[in-house]
């Protein structure tokens, strides 16, 4: 091999080094899923507006990538389920579940989708959306301010990004 | 004046169906027995001059020993109002449907039955607008019972075209 070829493969090496970063599909998918949430369009009761103000401009949700709400749940990957279901309702919210496409991670907002809230002991009331659905991240607050609805949904953004950490934590280790 | 003239009809109109008129924070207040509500309320809808023709509100109410059906009456032809009730026996909770009269108390009618299991006769489709079809009870009555947690925590199923 000349001196020159040999040269430029060196040089093509080194510029490899400097730009390709090695990863596994697994990790680059969950990155890309973890900062493009699409939630699906869902307001049952008063926690909606914190849900809007959050995406208004003075929150800007969109700072994170998760400004695009979609109103069909098949476009959507995450569902915030913000404010009071009742069991009439629970059959539908179940059936919007189940027209999302995988992957999918449910965040319940509010006292009333954590566990009934204020209405638990009302005749209409579903004690908390867990009943129904999977939910991956709670939101405690009556209704939560548009801070916590971020926080919530960088915190799903963490669990989506570390799956494998996420589980460790959640058996104590 | 417009009072006086309205309470001179109200009063004519609660002999006829021997109803009594009282006055609470300046709104007359009509109360009669189930039987007579239906001519009570076309009277007071027919009222010369004054008409209370424009049904504002309808509810039910449980009075522990008794149901009563409340009427609101306004008109959008003058500042007229009046409340017309209409005491209902507990046991046996029928009552004549006010549709044929006002075609808009047709929700406020089933929203009645669903709260309280009020019976309005003729009415055109007296089903639960807020409930599910299949819940028991009526839950808004004195004597209703919520389930236990374990119970409502029971999701039903999704019926066909729901």
């Amino acid at each position: 091999m000349d001196v020159a070829s040999e040269k430029r493969l060196r040089e093509e090496e080194a510029l490899i080094e400097k730009n390709v970063l090695v990863t596994t599909i697994d990790k680059a998918l969950n990155w890309a899923r973890g900062h493009s949430f699409w939630p699906v369009t869902l307001g049952l009761a008063c926690c909606a507006i914190e849900m809007m103000a959050t995406g208004g401009p003075r929150y800007d949700i969109s700072r994170f990538g998760y400004e695009v709400f979609r109103a069909s749940p098949r476009q959507a990957d995450v569902m915030i389920v913000a404010g009071t279901c009742t069991r009439k309702m629970a059959p539908l919210l179940r059936r919007i579940y189940d027209q999302m496409p995988e992957p999918k991670w449910v965040i319940a907002m509010g006292s009333c989708a954590n566990a009934g809230g204020p209405f638990v002991d009302s005749y209409s009331m579903l004690a908390g959306v867990d009943k129904i659905l999977p939910v991956d991240v709670y939101i405690p607050g009556c209704p939560p301010r548009p801070e916590s609805l971020i926080y919530g949904l960088l915190q799903l953004q963490y669990k989506v990004s570390n799956p494998a950490k996420v589980r460790l934590m959640r058996h104590g280790k | 004046m417009e009072n006086n003239v309205l309470n001179r009809y109200v009063d004519e109109l609660a002999t006829r169906v021997n109803g009594v008129v009282e006055e609470s924070f300046g709104v007359l207040m009509l109360k009669v027995q189930a039987p007579y509500i239906i001519e009570a309320l076309t009277g007071a809808k027919n009222f010369p001059d004054v008409p209370c023709d424009f049904l504002h509100d309808l509810c039910g109410m449980d009075y522990g020993d008794h149901f009563e059906v409340v009427y609101q009456l306004s008109s959008l032809h003058g500042p007229q109002r009046l409340r017309v009730k209409a005491s209902i026996d507990r046991e046996n909770p029928v009552v004549d449907s006010a549709t044929r009269i006002w075609e808009g108390a047709n929700f406020l009618e089933r929203e009645a039955y669903d709260m309280f299991g009020i019976i309005f006769k003729g009415h055109p489709n007296l089903k639960r607008i807020y409930m599910w079809d299949d819940f028991e009870g009526h839950p808004l009555r004195k004597d209703y019972v919520t389930e236990p947690i374990e119970v409502r925590n029971v999701v039903r199923k999704r019926k066909e075209g729901e």
